[in-house]
């Protein structure tokens, strides 16, 4: 297959924490979710005082001390004055919003929008602002700034905020390292390839097409075929260097997680809880593969070092290393489903979240009423494809994996066959199933390049 | 020559009519309104592994290309997939699912007036196409077949799940009562 050149990412108009993270040094975050009760001219006067600030790809040569960037939802770019036929040209699943799509991403029973917090899912979320900071000082300071410029202007306040703080170890609640894992991406994270970007048949790695995260080039589609027109991207200027934001509040019930697991691990006859929980994830709580490492952690491993995430399925096609269901052998299968990772590699996210709340001590098995979980953020070229494409068929079902009507053991509910099925020798039955992950609440958002934010500011985006 | 149609004991089925025009919306409403649960009118022909109704309003633009390829006028397209044979389940299609054939079909171009009967399924036959290729997961098996296996799974499964903590007696016990006989 001959792949044209690639053009080059324009990373100065491309918003920042996308392509490349900010990093572990930004250990606090707010998302903030405005509303805008006002005239669009008037939203449009406080979108400029934002804009000069937010921060976008180019790379840094110091670190700021706090970062800012903008997302939209579809009812915010209706508040800003953009034309009925211009968000007509976004995606469907975009206009439609989270909230629409509960049945098909499995937000029902307690995760159902109605039981949402209060301003998610209603289409009165209108702007979405991202403050990251690398101290609680500096994080006040710009949660301030960002006050006093809604009071200038007026017409705009904050309907709902989040704030976001990491766990020690870059950790999630379960107690897991997580966010290493991440898509390679041509002209901006090649250095990720082996691992992160698609397994050829030869053993080498090849990263993806830009076009699969940012709007305006290629994606794996068009790259082979230079005839083809660029993938689906809104009219006017936010055709360029924007992407699809999705934003999910979801609830950690860590001590029933710590319970099933302690309870199953008590009949598993191959190993000790940890072994269980790392089969269930897919990983270690450091972040060692199991796949590599089916009897334990490396003590050595580092997610960070190049080659980190630098392993396959294939030599694993029965799951005795890595079970069929484990979590992250269902959101990125690799090569397991097809020798190239065909059916994989058109399903890939950026993902960018955060943990909230404190951590439930060690050891605790009783529930402290406490709020904690994930805010789980990922950039994506088609929500659908990507986002949807993961949650959907092979989060919340396990046909395609061979596994009937399984669920993802870690985020899934009972609905379905109420088990998880760890391959070995004899395999073992995870169970019961239980809601440890609920969805508080989410957005689908568009954030746009940085030419394109100037002219929503300037009234002339479409 | 063999049918495009079939994939094992399976039947793909297309049928493709034009909708009168000023009618799409009223048909539309009436699809939307048909259950597609256990009420489906399409549960009455039990030989369906899947079956469906789409209004394909145009096609503007052949994929991938910027070439007009309008269609001139909405089609409703029909496809299902059958145990058997078509004519007999077409047969089956005007019998025990009238009242809504006709009501569906009567919106098309070129319908018998009343919907119903022979004239109907000559009208159904008459605008089948022809499958590009014919898929069926699971072509040797039937209708009645996936459903039993699929009940036998879950009772499996479930089992399975309970007999980790089962002394080999018991476990014994219960498999040959529960699946000793088939
Ligand atoms: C509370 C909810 C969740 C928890 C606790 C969680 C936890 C984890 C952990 C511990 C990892 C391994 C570390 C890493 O690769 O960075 C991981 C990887 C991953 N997760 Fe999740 N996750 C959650 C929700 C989700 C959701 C909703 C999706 C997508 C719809 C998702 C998609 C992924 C992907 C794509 C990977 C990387 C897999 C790979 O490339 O090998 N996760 N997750």
């Amino acid at each position: 297959m001959i792949r044209a050149a690639l053009p080059a990412l324009e990373l100065s108009d491309i918003q920042g924490d996308i392509l490349r993270a900010y990093g572990n040094s930004y250990d606090c975050a707010s998302y903030a979710f405005v509303r805008i009760d006002c005239e669009p001219e008037q939203a449009r006067a406080w979108l400029a005082g934002v804009v000069d600030h937010v921060t976008n790809a180019a790379p840094w040569s110091e670190k700021p001390l706090t970062t800012l960037n903008v997302a939209l939802t579809a009812s915010g770019l209706a508040a800003l004055g953009v034309s009925q036929e211009t968000i007509g040209s976004f995606s469907h699943e975009f206009r439609q919003g989270m909230a629409a799509r509960a049945e098909l991403l499995g937000d029902t029973g307690p995760s159902a929008p109605p039981k949402w917090d209060q301003g998610l899912g209603t289409g009165d979320a209108h702007v979405l602002l991202t403050i990251n900071a690398q101290t609680t000082a500096d994080h006040r300071r710009a949660l301030a700034k960002m006050q006093a410029a809604m009071k200038d202007t007026g017409g705009v306040s904050v309907l709902y905020q989040q704030d976001a703080e990491l766990l020690h170890g870059a950790r999630e609640h379960f107690g897991f390292a997580d966010g290493f894992a991440q898509p390679a991406i041509a002209g901006a994270t090649e250095d990720k390839a082996p691992g992160g970007g698609v397994p050829e048949r030869d053993g080498r790695w090849r990263p993806l097409a830009p076009g699969e995260f940012v709007l305006g080039y290629p994606d794996e589609d068009t790259s082979v075929d230079r005839a083809r027109r660029l993938p689906p991207a809104p009219t006017g200027a936010m055709a360029r260097n924007g992407t699809y934001m999705v934003w999910r509040k979801l609830h950690q019930d860590v001590a029933l997680w710590r319970r099933t697991i302690a309870a199953a691990a008590a009949r598993y006859p191959y190993g000790d809880a940890r072994k269980l929980a790392a089969k269930v994830v897919g990983r270690w709580q450091d972040g060692t593969p199991v796949q590599t490492h089916p009897h334990g952690p490396d003590p050595e491993f580092d997610p960070a070092a190049p080659g980190a995430n630098d392993f396959r399925y294939r030599n694993d096609l029965d799951g005795r290393r890595c079970p069929l269901g484990a979590h992250i052998r269902r959101c990125n299968p690799r090569d397991a489903l097809d020798p190239a990772g065909k059916l994989s590699l058109r399903h890939r996210m950026i993902r960018r979240g955060m943990p909230y709340g404190k951590v439930l001590p060690e050891g605790a098995l009783e529930d402290d009423g406490a709020e904690r979980g994930l805010v789980f953020v990922s950039f994506q070229a088609s929500i659908f494809r990507q986002f949807e494409g993961v949650q959907t068929p092979w989060i919340n079902d396990g046909n395609i994996f061979g596994l009937g009507t399984d669920k993802d053991f870690l985020l899934g509910e009972p609905s379905g066959s109420g088990k998880m099925t760890i391959q070995g020798e004899k395999p073992f039955f995870v169970s019961p199933q239980e809601a440890f992950v609920v969805t508080r609440g989410g957005e689908y958002l568009f954030v746009p390049g940085m030419t394109a934010l100037r002219a929503l500011v300037d009234g002339t985006a479409g | 020559m063999r049918s495009p149609n079939i994939a094992g004991k399976t039947y793909s089925l297309m049928i493709w009519t034009p909708i009168k025009p000023g009618e799409e919306g009223a048909l539309r409403a009436y699809l939307d309104g048909l259950d597609n649960g256990a009420g489906s009118p399409l549960a009455k022909l039990p030989r369906t592994h899947m079956a469906r109704w789409i209004v394909v309003p145009d096609m503007p633009v052949a994929p991938g290309t910027d070439l007009r390829d309008p269609l001139g006028t909405q089609f409703l397209l029909f496809t299902s997939n059958l145990d058997g044979d078509v004519d007999s389940y077409l047969h089956e299609l005007v019998a025990l699912m009238a009242v809504e054939a006709a009501e569906v079909w009567g919106h098309c171009v070129g319908c018998p007036q009343p919907a119903e009967g022979v004239a109907l399924k000559a009208y159904l036959h008459r605008n089948q196409v022809d499958s590009g290729v014919a898929f069926a997961a699971y072509p040797n098996a039937s209708v009645k077949q996936i459903k039993t296996a699929l009940d036998k799974r879950a009772r499996l499964i479930d089992f399975a799940v309970r007999a980790q903590e089962m002394k080999p007696a018991e476990r014994r016990k219960e498999f040959l009562e529960q699946f000793g006989a088939a």
